[in-house]
């Protein structure tokens, strides 16, 4: 279910939304990392981590990018036992708790995207630029586009797993 | 080897982690010009300290085998020198395109502030007036008149001789001549105050004399003193030579002073 969530979401930034970008370099959004983010917390480490990784090797794929999505995706996946523990809530995951705004609340859902949007974007941004002296002028597009990469997985979030929509499908 | 299987499966997330990690870089340096580049310049130069280490190493390891091989020379080279005899004639020095002389000193300078030396040969071995005169491989003098068998040499210990010489290796270009006072001391005259001179710097010849080639050794500086307000300081020189105990001299002459001579001189009116 997770690669498949994976791959929708790679095919769908690939083909429809690399374009959504309204403030062009200031508002990059990576919409596949929704599929990453959507990785139950209680999963086992090796799962978040080989996530990660698919995720760059499709993305990459898809965008002839070659090794920098990987990497990207390979450290987000790598640190993401560490981001659920550091958003952990004082009692720990429940064994059903799903990252969604229902299970998580919104402050978890928010802190969690917005840190690992943070996270990739970042390391995106290192193997992007490679070079230590563009990396200042790089640093605000990229914590911009981060910001607007969390804004856009709230949004898809809120669309799919809308409280009304599940309202009327119960 | 319980124990490393214990302590992989501990850290095998983040092993697993490094790995994936590694395997990301790869392509990124396979497909990316800059990362690559980076990267190959980065490993380039730690290659090269490296390899500069292990060269270092190598050749300290070496030392001993080096040492055997050049005692094993030495040894062969000793046997060649005991078994030649001395040889009394002076070979042409065909390589700098001076010819050398053997003479011997008959009368040394006196310590008188004119006086002149006598040595032998004379024209009997093609000695000519001007030639150059070397002692120990330092400038002795000039040769000033040739006889027969004798010749008149004009020394640096000679009041009214002056020499062109340099201040260290391609140092400035200033005059060396002695005020008859002290025959271990010797002056560099009219020596402009912005020339740095310290006690020990050498004093070579210049060669623009066509006397001796250049960078003879003609002395070392013993002392050099700055009058105030003067435009000049005087430096005092102690010979190479020992003029006292001097006896074998060279005489030496360009393959072709008679051309250089001729060109060097004066258009006549």
């Amino acid at each position: 279910m997770m690669v498949l969530r994976i791959l929708l979401l790679v095919a769908l930034q690939a083909l429809l939304l690399r374009d959504i970008s309204p403030l062009g370099e200031w508002t990059q959004p990576q919409w596949a990392l929704w599929a990453l983010l959507l990785i139950p917390p209680q999963s086992g480490a090796f799962v978040k981590l080989l996530g990660g990784f698919a995720m760059g090797v499709f993305l990459d794929i898809a965008l002839g990018t070659y090794g920098q999505h990987m990497l990207a995706g390979t450290m987000l996946g790598g640190l993401m036992p560490a981001l659920h523990n550091l958003f952990a809530p004082r009692e720990g995951y429940e064994v059903t708790d799903r990252p969604i705004l229902r299970d998580m609340g919104s402050s978890w859902l928010l802190g969690f995207t917005l840190a690992s949007a943070l996270v990739y974007h970042l390391v995106l941004m290192v193997v992007t630029e490679w070079y230590w002296h563009l990396m200042p002028a790089a640093i605000l597009p990229t914590l911009t586009s981060a910001c607007f990469t969390t804004v856009c997985c709230m949004v898809t979030h809120m669309i799919v797993y809308s409280p009304e929509r599940r309202k009327t499908g119960s | 080897m319980r124990n490393l299987w214990l302590l992989l499966q501990r850290n095998a997330f983040f092993l697993a982690f490094i790995a994936l990690l590694a395997v990301s870089l790869s392509v990124l340096f396979r497909h990316n010009g800059a990362a690559r580049s980076t990267w190959f310049s980065r490993t380039g130069s730690v290659h090269s300290k490296v390899e500069q280490q292990r060269h270092q190493w190598s050749n300290y390891l070496r030392l001993a085998e080096q040492n055997t091989s050049l005692a094993e020379e030495n040894a062969e080279l000793r046997a060649r020198l005991l078994s030649m005899e001395m040889e009394t004639g002076w070979e042409e020095d065909t390589l700098r395109g001076w010819t050398v002389h053997s003479g011997m000193l008959v009368k040394g300078p006196d310590g008188a502030p004119l006086s002149l030396s006598l040595a032998t040969p004379g024209q009997d071995k093609a000695i000519e007036a001007g030639m150059g005169v070397l002692a120990g491989g330092a400038a002795f003098g000039t040769v000033e008149e040739v006889g027969e068998a004798h010749s008149r040499i004009l020394t640096l210990l000679h009041g009214a001789a002056s020499w062109s010489c340099r201040i260290r290796r391609g140092g400035p270009v200033v005059s060396l001549g002695w005020d008859g006072v002290d025959f271990e001391r010797l002056q560099l005259v009219d020596v402009p105050r912005h020339i740095q001179a310290q006690r020990g710097d050498s004093i070579f010849t210049s060669g623009y004399d066509l006397r001796f080639p250049p960078d003879i050794l003609m002395g070392t500086v013993l002392e050099s003193r700055r009058t105030s307000g003067a435009d000049f300081i005087s430096i005092s020189v102690k010979p190479a030579v020992d003029f006292l105990s001097v006896r074998h001299l060279e005489f030496i002459q360009h393959r072709s002073d008679s051309e250089r001579v001729a060109l060097a001189a004066p258009p006549e009116p």
